[in-house]
C-alpha cells in the first residue's frame, strides 16, 4: 500500500455510548477501525510496527502504520525495521498486536479530552456530561468490540487476543468474524450474490474458499491454499532485481506493490498469452508497461570555440617559448664552464712542456692528475663535449676508436716499469677488455645467426612456393597434353592457356585455404586441451566447470590434484616416498615454473599464420575465420554513454506472470490449489449437498480481498471452475462491490445489529470461565468460538434482523445513530 | 522531540489513558523481551490437532491438498513454456537465446533465479 497520510485523530469519540460496538478489520496488510452502523472505517493504516530510537533524545518510540519518510531523518532506523502481528494469517506478536490497537484506539478519540483540541468544550446537558466525565475516569474503552480473524484460527491465538482485550483495554465484550463472511453478507446484502454460494477470498498471505449455505459459512469444507498478495508483490519485486540488478535500490517494496495495483493482471491463458510475448508481436509491444526513473541527462560536450582554442595554443607556445629560453641558457652556461675547462688544460700542457724532466712528478702532483696522458684525456674529453655542446656532429666511430687505448692505457707497458698497484689496475684493464671484445663477438655472432635465419626463411619459402608451382605444373602438364589432342585454333589456345593458369593458381589457392583449415583446427584443439584437459583422468565433472575449474587449464589442474593430494596424504602404511627415483620427479610437476604450455606459440600457429599471410599476399579478401573462436571474437561491450533507455523499467511478460501465481502456486513451490481448484475443493468437502444446493452454490462464486482487484480475474476463475465442475452448470463468479473493504462493513452491518449485544463473549465470562471456556466450547459447538458465535451473528444479522428487505431496514436503522456521529463538536459550541 | 514529528503524530503516545496497563509497566524497560511469543508452528504444535476429530475443521485441516494438475514447466528467466533444462545450472529456460543468457550468468544469479521456485543450492 502506498504512502497514505497519517489519519486524524477523531474528536468525537466522546459522544458514542458505550453499547455502541468498535468494529475492527484486522487484515494482514491494513487495519481498518471505525463505529458499528458506519459506511467506512473511520481510521486506516498499514499494519506494521515500528520501533526506531529517537535521535536527538535516545529513546525508541513507536511509529505505527506508514509514516512521511521525510520525517525518518530524526530517527535511526539502523537496527528496526517493520514489523507485523502476524505469522502467516495468525496473529501472534501480540506485543505489536498491542501497539497497533494503542494506536488504533488513539485515533479513534479514545485518550480523550487531555490530548484533544475540545478540552474546554462544556457538555451541554446533565447526561452528556456524565457520560462524558465517566469516560474520563474510566480508564477503559468502553464499547464492545468486534475483530476479524482468519478462519479456523488457533484457539491460543484468540484467547490471547481476548485477553488483551480485556485486561489492558477493558472491553467490555468482545466477538470474533471471518472477514471473508462479512463481505460475503454485505455483497448479499447488495444483491450482487445468493444467499447459497462460495466465497473465494485472497488476501494478504493466504487465501480462503468456504461455503456459504443459507447466507452461514460453512466452515468443515473450508480450505486454505498459503498464497496471497504478499507473494505476488515479493515474486515481482525479486523478478524485478534480477532482471535490472542496477536499480535494485529503486526497486522498493513500495513502489512494486503500487506497480503491481497499477499494472498486473490475469491472463486467461497463461501459456497462450506468454506465447504472444515470445514472438515478440506487435500486441505484445503494446501491453508492455514502462516505468521510468529519475534520469538526469547528461551535459552535452560542445566542441571547444575558436577562441578557446586560440588561447590555449598561445598558452602552449609561451610555455614551449619558455622551456626553450631554459634550455639554451643552461647550454649556454655549459659550454663557457667547459671553455674554461679546456683553457685551464691548455695551459696546464703548455706549462707541462716548460717544465724540466725532473720536476715533472711534482708539477704533476700539485695539478692532480697523475700522467701527462692523462691531462690529454681530459683535454679530449672536454673538446668532445664541448663539440656536443655547441651542436657539432660527432663521429662515434671516432670517439670508439682512440678509446681503446686510451681506455686501458696500462695494458701495452711492460710489467716491469709499474708499481704493484698498477700491476693490479693492468689486470683489472685485462679483464674488462676481454671481457668487452667477447661481448661483442657475441652480438656480431647474433647478428649473423639472425640473417643466416631469414636466409633460411626466404629459402624455404621459395622451395615451397616451388613446390607448389611444380603441383601444379603437373595439372598444367595434363592440361597441355589435353590440348595438344585436340589441336585448337589460334584464339582458342589463349583462351584455354588462360583456363589453365587460372586453375592451376586456384589449386594453389585451394591448397592454402585447405592448410589453414587444418591448421586452425589443430590451433583449436590444441587450445580446447589446455583449458578442458584431456578428459582421461575421469573427473570431468559437471558442476566444476562453473567455478574455478572452468579457468585452469589441464595442466594447472593436474598441479592442484598432486597439490591436494601431497596435502591430505597421510599414508597409512609405511612412508615409502622417495624410495624411488621417479618419486622426486613430483616435485618438478609441482612446481610452478612448470608451464611448458606457455613457452611461446605453438609451431601450428606459427604455420597457420605464415599461411594465413600469404594467402592474404594472393587474395586481399580473403578473412582468416576461426569458426570455434567465436567466443573470443564476441566484443566486450564498449562503454557507452547511459541513456534514458537505461533507466527503465519494462513490464511485460511480468505483469501477468506474477498474479499467476494465485493461480498455479507451484511457481513459487507452494504444492496446493489455485483459486480455481479451491473452490471444487471445497464443494467436495462440502459434508451435505442435494443437487439443488449445488446448482445454486454454483450461481453465485464470489470474490472478495485485496488480490481479487486484478483484471481478468473473474474470467479466469470462471473458466477454471468450469473445467472440473460437471458440464453445463451455470456457473456465475461475481467480484464484491469494493474487495477491499467490504469485510468492515459487512462487520460494521452485523456489528450495528441489536441482537449484537447478544452474541459477544463478556468480560465476565472471561473473568469467570477463563481461557479455558474458548477451548471447551469450541470442543462443544464444533466450530470454535468465532464459528459458533460468528455463525450466530451473520445468520441473525441477515436475516433475522433485517426481515425481507434487510438492506433498507438496515439503512433506516442506521439513520439515528448516523445523526448521533454527525453532531459536531460545533453545534455543541455554536 | 522536534515540532515537525510532534504535529505529524506519528510516534504513539507512551501514557494512554484508556489503557489499564501501560505498555511500559507490562515490557518493562531493559527487560528482554523477544522469544517469547510462539511462532505459528509451535501455536499449532500447542493445539494438538491430532488429538480432535478430523471431521472437525482446524487450522491445519482446512489447508488445500496439492493441485489436480500436472505442475507446468516455466522459464526461470522469461517466464515462458520452457521445455528445456540446462543439466549443469538447472535452470528451466525456453530456447537457444535464453540458454545463452544462462551461460552467461554468473552463479550467484543463478542460484537466486532457482531460490524464486525454492530450488536453490543451500549449502549448509
Amino acid at each position: 500500500m502506498p504512502f497514505e497520510t497519517r489519519p486524524l485523530r477523531q474528536s468525537d469519540y466522546n459522544y458514542f455510548p458505550s453499547t455502541c460496538p468498535i468494529v475492527i478489520d484486522n487484515g494482514g496488510s491494513a487495519f481498518r477501525i471505525g463505529w458499528a452502523g458506519e459506511s467506512d472505517p473511520r481510521i486506516t493504516f498499514r499494519n506494521v510496527v515500528q520501533r526506531p530510537r529517537h535521535k536527538a533524545t535516545g529513546e525508541t518510540v513507536t511509529i505505527v502504520g506508514d509514516h512521511d519518510p521525510a520525517l525518518m531523518k530524526y530517527f535511526d532506523c539502523t537496527r528496526s525495521f517493520q514489523r507485523s502481528a502476524f505469522d502467516g494469517n495468525v496473529v501472534y506478536q501480540f506485543e505489536i498486536m498491542e501497539y497497533i490497537l494503542d494506536y488504533g484506539f488513539e485515533r479513534m478519540g479514545a485518550d480523550g479530552p487531555e490530548v484533544d483540541g475540545h478540552t474546554n468544550t462544556e457538555p451541554v446537558t446533565k447526561i452528556e456530561y456524565d457520560s462524558w466525565h465517566m469516560k474520563f475516569e474510566a480508564e477503559q474503552v468502553d464499547h464492545p468490540v468486534l475483530i476479524t480473524e482468519c478462519a479456523c484460527n488457533p484457539v491460543q491465538s484468540r484467547a490471547k487476543l481476548a485477553e488483551l482485550l480485556f485486561e489492558t483495554y477493558g472491553v467490555p465484550s468482545v466477538a470474533f468474524g471471518v472477514d471473508a463472511a462479512f463481505s460475503y453478507v454485505y455483497n448479499q446484502q447488495l444483491g450482487i450474490c445468493d444467499r447459497d454460494g462460495i466465497a473465494i477470498c485472497s488476501g494478504f498471505s493466504t487465501s480462503h474458499a468456504f461455503p456459504m449455505v443459507s447466507g452461514e459459512p460453512v466452515f468443515e469444507a473450508c480450505c486454505r491454499t498459503n498464497i496471497g498478495g504478499y507473494h505476488v508483490t515479493d515474486y515481482l519485486k525479486q523478478l524485478l532485481s534480477l532482471k535490472y540488478p542496477n536499480h535494485v535500490s529503486s526497486i522498493t517494496w513500495e513502489k512494486v506493490e503500487e506497480l503491481k495495483m497499477e499494472h498486473c493482471y490475469v491472463a486467461l491463458d497463461y501459456f497462450s498469452e506468454a506465447k504472444v510475448f515470445q514472438k515478440g508481436a506487435k500486441e505484445a509491444e503494446e501491453k508492455m508497461r514502462c516505468w521510468q526513473l529519475p534520469w538526469v541527462p547528461p551535459p552535452s560536450e560542445e566542441p571547444p570555440s575558436e577562441e578557446e582554442l586560440a588561447r590555449k595554443a598561445a598558452i602552449k607556445e609561451k610555455q614551449g617559448q619558455r622551456l626553450r629560453e631554459m634550455a639554451a641558457a643552461k647550454r649556454s652556461s655549459r659550454i663557457l664552464e667547459l671553455e674554461n675547462e679546456f683553457q685551464g688544460l691548455e695551459f696546464l700542457l703548455q706549462q707541462l712542456e716548460n717544465v724540466q724532466e725532473s720536476d715533472i712528478a711534482s708539477f704533476l702532483s700539485r695539478t692532480g692528475y697523475v700522467s701527462r696522458q692523462e691531462i690529454e684525456s681530459a683535454l679530449a674529453r672536454v673538446t668532445q663535449s664541448l663539440r656536443k655542446a655547441r651542436g657539432e656532429q660527432t663521429d662515434i666511430e671516432e670517439k670508439m676508436e682512440p678509446s681503446t687505448s686510451e681506455k686501458y692505457p696500462l695494458i701495452d707497458l711492460p710489467d716491469n716499469i709499474l708499481s704493484p698497484e698498477q700491476l693490479k689496475e693492468k689486470k683489472r684493464q685485462l679483464f674488462l677488455k676481454t671481457t668487452s671484445e667477447g661481448r661483442q663477438r657475441a652480438k656480431q655472432k647474433k647478428f649473423e645467426e639472425e640473417l643466416e635465419r631469414e636466409r633460411q626463411n626466404q629459402q624455404d619459402e621459395e622451395k615451397r612456393s616451388l613446390l607448389e608451382i611444380y603441383q601444379a605444373s603437373k595439372i598444367l602438364n595434363l592440361e597441355m597434353c589435353a590440348w595438344n589432342l585436340s589441336k585448337p585454333v589460334n584464339n582458342k589456345f589463349v583462351i584455354h592457356t588462360s583456363f589453365i593458369v587460372g586453375r592451376t593458381l586456384s589449386f594453389i589457392y585451394n591448397s592454402y585455404v585447405q592448410n589453414i583449415k587444418k591448421f586452425s583446427e589443430k590451433v583449436e584443439q590444441r587450445k580446447r586441451l589446455k583449458t578442458n584437459g584431456s578428459h582421461t583422468n575421469g573427473n570431468n565433472n559437471i558442476s566444476g566447470a562453473v567455478g574455478r575449474g572452468e579457468r585452469l587449464n589441464a595442466a594447472q589442474r593436474e598441479r592442484m590434484r598432486l597439490l591436494t593430494t601431497a596435502a591430505f596424504d597421510r599414508g597409512k602404511g609405511e612412508d615409502t616416498f622417495g624410495a624411488r627415483e621417479e618419486d622426486w620427479q613430483l616435485y618438478k610437476l609441482m612446481s610452478k615454473d612448470n608451464d611448458d604450455d606457455d613457452e611461446g606459440p605453438d609451431e601450428n600457429e606459427v604455420e597457420l599464420n605464415r599461411i594465413t599471410c600469404r594467402l592474404q599476399e594472393i587474395d586481399p579478401t580473403f578473412v582468416a575465420k576461426s569458426d570455434a573462436g567465436s567466443v573470443l571474437a564476441t566484443e566486450i561491450p564498449r562503454l557507452r554513454p547511459l541513456t534514458k533507455e537505461d533507466f527503465q523499467i519494462i513490464l511485460g511478460v511480468e505483469r501477468f506472470r506474477c498474479p499467476e501465481v494465485l493461480f498455479q502456486p507451484n511457481m513459487i513451490n507452494i504444492d496446493q490449489a489455485g483459486l480455481d481448484e479451491m473452490a471444487g475443493i471445497s464443494i467436495r468437502r462440502l459434508p451435505s449437498k442435494g443437487d439443488r444446493l449445488e446448482r445454486s452454490i454454483n450461481n453465485s462464486i464470489f470474490l472478495t480481498g485485496g488480490s481479487c482487484l486484478f483484471p481478468g480475474i473473474v474470467e479466469r476463475v470462471e473458466a477454471g471452475i468450469r473445467k472440473i465442475r460437471p458440464f453445463e452448470l451455470p456457473i456465475r463468479v461475481v467480484r464484491a462491490s469494493d474487495p477491499i473493504l467490504d469485510a468492515w462493513r459487512g462487520a460494521a452491518a452485523v456489528a450495528a445489529a441489536p441482537c449484537f449485544q447478544m452474541q459477544t463473549f463478556s468480560r465476565q465470562d472471561f473473568y469467570e470461565k477463563g481461557e479455558d471456556w474458548l477451548r471447551s466450547s469450541s470442543q462443544r459447538w464444533g466450530f470454535g468460538f468465532q464459528g459458533m458465535r460468528g455463525r450466530c451473528i451473520i445468520a441473525e444479522a441477515s436475516h433475522m434482523c433485517y426481515g425481507a428487505s434487510p438492506f433498507v431496514n438496515l439503512k433506516e436503522m442506521l439513520v439515528p445513530r448516523m445523526r448521533f456521529n454527525h453532531a459536531s463538536p460545533h453545534s455543541f459550541t455554536s | 522531540m522536534e515540532s515537525e514529528v510532534v504535529e505529524s503524530e506519528m510516534v504513539v503516545p507512551q501514557h494512554l489513558s484508556f489503557k489499564r496497563v501501560q505498555m511500559s509497566d507490562k515490557y518493562p524497560k531493559g527487560q528482554s523481551r523477544g522469544r517469547h511469543w510462539k511462532h505459528l508452528k509451535q501455536i499449532i504444535q500447542a493445539e494438538n490437532y491430532q488429538s480432535y476429530p478430523p471431521n472437525q475443521p482446524n487450522y491445519v485441516n482446512i489447508e488445500s491438498p496439492p493441485s489436480i494438475y500436472p505442475s507446468k514447466k516455466f522459464c526461470d528467466i522469461t517466464g515462458f513454456e520452457a521445455p528445456y533444462v540446462d543439466p549443469r545450472t538447472n535452470i528451466r529456460y525456453a530456447d537457444a537465446e535464453v540458454f545463452k543468457l544462462v551461460r552467461s550468468l554468473p552463479n550467484e544469479y543463478i542460484q537466486r533465479y532457482l531460490a524464486l521456485r525454492n530450488a536453490a543450492v543451500v549449502l549448509k
